[in-house]
């Protein structure tokens, strides 16, 4: 083992991280039996009393891609921050970085696990959505920006729930932080019952800088491949980009051992 | 040589942890017992040449960070799955496909382990798991920190033959740290003494022996009579219940056996044994003549 450079993604590193994820109950109850249900309830409570079959639809599906946003946000956002906490409380990441597995090899594996784990769970998510509610089917250009979207925002996700978890090193601290960070993205995203529009003023500043604002409000129009200004929904992604980036690199470069 | 240790300080805010002025240099090959008591820069050292703790001064080697390996004090791994998968993952191996990773574990009776989850396992598993997985990096330099605290006296007794028994006739090199004096005579034949984050001595086990015992030394168990018998002899530093006489010559060692046989008193003779080296170690340093 000593000359071999360990490869950056391995079958039993990539197997190791996802044994990890899926051991991890959060992921399970929010990320995956949360949306599903949440997805349910809410389109069986907002259409009840609309009577027009395809304006139905089309709330539903509003409804449905709004709240596919949790998928990311319960798996990866505090999936993986409690976990990478509880880890750094236990000093788990040093101890395998003593075994010669460099941090960038364990946040590799880890992202393609958790791509896996958020793959699964989308796909339990369009089953029943599909099977349960009545959804508009998208475009092909809708569909392919619908995932895009989603898979920038997990990317960056990952670097806040790594970055959050880095610096607090305390399960309960960053279970809290994450979590009141998850319910403040549902609320100003407008997955708790408020829309954007009936949102203060000041509070409206703060939702249009998140990405989950535009997921939910207006994805159904580029799901249905119909224009759309892609501008304040680009500007947000930039803007989260370039705080989960800084705040990544930051925590890595201070966890970095200082070998002579 | 394998490393070199030079001015080295280590200082936890504006309490100094560590502060090593005179060299210390680790050859190939050579296996170095650290020890001192609680707080006296033992896992302060290993981590300072490990690069988990900053430090000022100078550490050089040409091994790189994975040619170093480690047992911890503490060691923790997720319960999230049986320790099999995280030994194949942290090797990059198969358990089923690894000839020398069998051996290993057979060697350590870890077979029925491998299929409970780390927080199910004894201490005594818990700390085959960890030697299993450093032993299997064949690193050139290997690090183990107190690995058998907290383990009962057979459990220890029997953790220490295996890695004597492993480590025979191999080239590795090894910093042992341990409190206990028994381990360090197994496997140590350099003693690095730590005392207070200062080091008081370094090098052979038999050069400080006769640097700070003598020839041999006789110990008896500590009592008036005991001490009025062996009044004419020098006596050096021991724990409290033990006296322990210097022999510098064979005579000094033939007349103080002769006299403990006449008066029947029980005695040990030993010329390593590491519990008086410290203890006179520790004495010389702090200036003291006698021990308790």
């Amino acid at each position: 083992m000593e000359n071999n450079e360990r490869k950056t993604v391995s079958r039993q590193m990539l197997a190791f991280e996802f044994r990890k994820t899926i051991g991890n109950p959060y992921v399970h109850i929010f990320g995956v039996g949360m949306p599903v249900l949440m997805m349910i309830i809410i389109t069986r409570a907002v259409v009840g009393e609309i009577a027009d079959a395809a304006i139905r639809s089309g709330v539903n599906t509003t409804v449905f891609l709004g709240i596919g946003a949790l998928i990311p946000m319960a798996t990866i956002f505090m999936g993986y921050g409690v976990s990478n906490a509880q880890e750094l409380e236990k000093g788990i990441p040093q101890r395998m970085e003593l075994f010669g597995i460099k941090p960038g090899v364990t946040i590799c594996n880890r992202i393609l696990a958790e791509a896996i784990f958020m793959f699964l769970a989308f796909l339990i998510y369009f089953a029943v959505g599909y099977a349960a509610v009545d959804l508009e089917a998208p475009e092909l250009s809708g569909a392919l920006l619908y995932a895009v979207c989603i898979l920038g925002f997990s990317v960056f996700l990952f670097c806040f729930a790594y970055g959050i978890s880095s610096l607090l090193r305390k399960f309960s601290l960053t279970y809290c932080v994450t979590m009141l960070l998850y319910f403040a993205m549902m609320i100003l995203g407008g997955m708790m019952g408020i829309s954007y529009e009936n949102l203060p003023p000041a509070v409206q500043l703060v939702a249009k800088l998140l990405p989950v604002t535009y997921i939910n409000r207006d994805f159904y129009t580029v799901w249905k491949g119909e224009n759309y200004n892609f501008v304040p929904m680009l500007q947000s992604y930039l803007l989260m980009g370039a705080a989960a980036g800084i705040l990544m690199f930051f925590t890595m470069k201070r966890r970095e051992r200082k070998l002579h | 040589m394998l490393l070199s240790i030079q001015n080295l300080t280590v200082r936890y805010g504006a309490d100094t942890a560590l502060s090593v002025s005179s060299p210390i240099d680790i050859e190939e090959g050579d296996r170095v017992g650290v020890i001192g008591s609680n707080g006296a820069g033992k896992t302060t050292l290993i981590k300072s040449i490990l690069g988990l703790v900053p430090y000022e001064g100078a550490i050089r080697t040409g091994l790189r960070p994975e040619q170093m390996a480690v047992h911890m004090q503490f060691n923790e791994y997720t319960d999230a799955m049986p320790v099999r998968y995280i030994m194949e993952a942290v090797l990059g191996t198969k358990i089923a496909r690894d000839k020398k990773l069998q051996e290993l574990i057979a060697f350590f009776e870890f077979g029925d382990c491998l299929r409970k989850k780390y927080a199910k396992l004894s201490g005594g598993q818990k700390q085959r798991f960890t030697i299993i997985m450093v032993m299997m990096q064949e690193a050139a330099l290997t690090f183990y920190d107190e690995v058998t605290s907290g383990l009962d006296f057979e459990t220890r007794q029997k953790l220490v033959e295996k890695l004597v028994e492993w480590y025979r006739g191999k080239k590795e090199s090894l910093v042992v740290v341990s409190h206990y004096y028994e381990e360090l005579d197994q496997l140590a034949e350099k003693l690095l003494i730590l005392d207070k984050g200062q080091v008081i001595d370094y090098g052979s086990k038999d050069e400080l022996f006769r640097k700070y015992c003598g020839r041999a030394v006789i110990v008896v168990s500590h009592s008036e009579r005991n001490e009025e018998l062996l009044s004419g002899f020098r006596k050096l530093s021991a724990p409290a219940h033990l006296i322990a006489v210097s022999c510098e010559s064979e005579g000094t060692e033939k007349a103080v056996t002769e006299l403990l046989q006449r008066n029947d008193v029980n005695y040990k003779r030993s010329n390593n044994d590491i519990e008086i080296l410290y203890t006179n170690a520790k004495a010389a340093k702090g200036g003291q003549t006698d021990g308790k």
